[in-house]
């Protein structure tokens, strides 16, 4: 599929509406980071990866791995490529980047959200051809079963397929069981039924830390 | 300004428009927590108040206060509305109500906004004839000024003037410290020039957490057979 004829995978900017310019200000911060700091390990992403960097969890498992958070709130597919490929990679060469993008590409088909995702990947690869790409799996969301779980997991197989044969990137699921046996994600677990409490960001970031860790073993043996 | 003139004072419901009905779970949980809980401090608004209680600071200061928290991100001064409307305040009897909510009424002018905030503390001083309510300022947002920030500030000047003429009704504005005096706010107190982080919740809970202990020493807890 190509750029042209997919929306998830056509950089674009996300146009001030509000009035308050938050979307660049970030994005900017971001572009200064990087040329200020050299991290190991860079996260990019949506409100998932942005709120992570708020609890306690960040600060003990992920700042020590001298780990930057360019996650953006709403940020789907298309506007985390058209931020990495204006600065956001810039003058920074880390040993991996953690993607986890997609679950905000409303409107868009499983096909062209994987499609966004590859896209990205492609830019960090063409960019940083010596880093490594940890794509994290959509979760479910929703209190019951609906479209957008099924969308999610659609993409995750989608995805996981696409990466199979690429030696510079991996997968990994990071649903550790949300969905109860009656159909029904907790708000102990999600709060709205989209982003994650400080215990359920406990329970993904363990196996999420070990991978990073053995992918940063692996660059530098 | 009445609610058929005042759009910010009209109720209305959040569309599902993504497909997994989030809303409406939030709602609905809010609902059944009404019947299984007996708050003495009910906070109800946006984003502003659902994160509190992602935070370390509602364990500490606001769960020992028996506080139930309905904040649902995105929410205007028209959701919050509806919610009260619709179940969000049946069976519970809190002592006090604090209400933050306006800064995502990107339709309305800053009149509409206070009126919508004043429509919904009548609601509460109605339904709520022996609770004090507490209004909490909007925040300025964005990390330089921009008219938000000006329409922000408007909001809370009309509510300054116009809300302790409904009755127990307290207004506090605990924005003050965010805009430094290079007009910027910086990412270590709103992470999206927005929203709070951990150490501004807590700046700004201990303002909230010390009126509240006022507010509640100065109300004898009724007894529960006067509920009935």
């Amino acid at each position: 599929m190509s750029e042209d004829s997919n929306p998830a995978a056509t950089p674009t900017p996300c146009q001030d509406i509000q009035g308050d310019g938050r979307w660049m200000s970030l994005h900017n911060r971001f572009v200064s980071d990087s040329k200020g700091k050299e991290p190991d390990v860079v996260f990019v992403g949506d409100s998932l990866v942005q709120l992570l960097h708020e609890f306690e969890v960040w600060r003990k498992l992920f700042s020590p791995l001298h780990a930057l958070n360019f996650g953006v709130g709403g940020d789907a597919t298309q506007h985390v490529l058209w931020r990495l490929m204006n600065g956001e990679l810039d003058h920074i060469s880390p040993k991996v980047v953690v993607l986890w993008v997609g679950t905000n590409n409303h409107g868009h088909t499983p096909e062209q959200i994987c499609g966004g995702i590859m896209a990205i990947i492609n830019v960090v690869h063409q960019k940083l051809p010596h880093t490594h790409t940890l794509v994290l799996g959509l979760l479910p969301r929703g209190k019951s079963p609906n479209p957008l779980r099924e969308r999610n997991a659609s993409v995750n197989a989608l995805v996981q397929a696409e990466v199979v044969s690429l030696s510079h990137v991996s997968f990994l699921d990071m649903d550790p069981g949300f969905i109860h046996s009656d159909g029904s994600i907790v708000h102990q677990d999600m709060y709205d039924y989209l982003n994650l409490t400080p215990q359920a960001y406990q329970r993904v970031c363990q196996p999420l830390h070990e991978r990073i860790k053995s992918l940063l073993d692996k660059h530098d043996p | 300004m009445s609610a058929e003139e005042n759009p910010a004072a009209a109720p209305a419901s959040v569309v599902d428009v993504q497909g997994d009905g989030r809303w409406m779970s939030q709602h609905n949980r809010f609902v059944q927590e009404c019947k299984d809980a007996e708050p003495d401090v009910l906070l109800v608004g946006d984003s502003m108040v659902q994160l509190m209680q992602q935070n370390e600071v509602w364990r500490e200061l606001f769960s020992p206060l028996h506080a139930l928290n309905f904040g649902i991100g995105g929410d205007t001064t028209c959701n919050v509305l509806w919610r009260l409307q619709n179940g969000e305040l049946e069976n519970i009897r809190p002592r006090v109500v604090v209400l933050w909510v306006g800064t995502n009424n990107h339709e309305h002018t800053a009149d509409q906004v206070a009126g919508g905030i004043l429509a919904i503390a009548q609601l509460l001083l109605s339904r709520l004839p022996k609770s004090k309510i507490i209004v909490l300022g909007l925040l300025p947002r964005g990390e330089f000024p921009n008219p938000l920030r000006e329409k922000n500030a408007a909001v809370n000047n009309l509510l300054r003037a116009s809300l302790p003429r409904l009755g127990p009704v307290q207004f506090i504005d605990v924005g003050g410290s965010f805009v430094h005096s290079d007009g910027t706010i910086s990412s270590r107190d709103m992470f999206d020039f927005l929203h709070l982080t951990a150490g501004a919740y807590r700046t700004i809970s201990t303002a909230l957490h010390e009126l509240l202990l006022q507010l509640l020493e100065e109300m004898p807890q009724e007894r529960r057979a006067s509920l009935v």
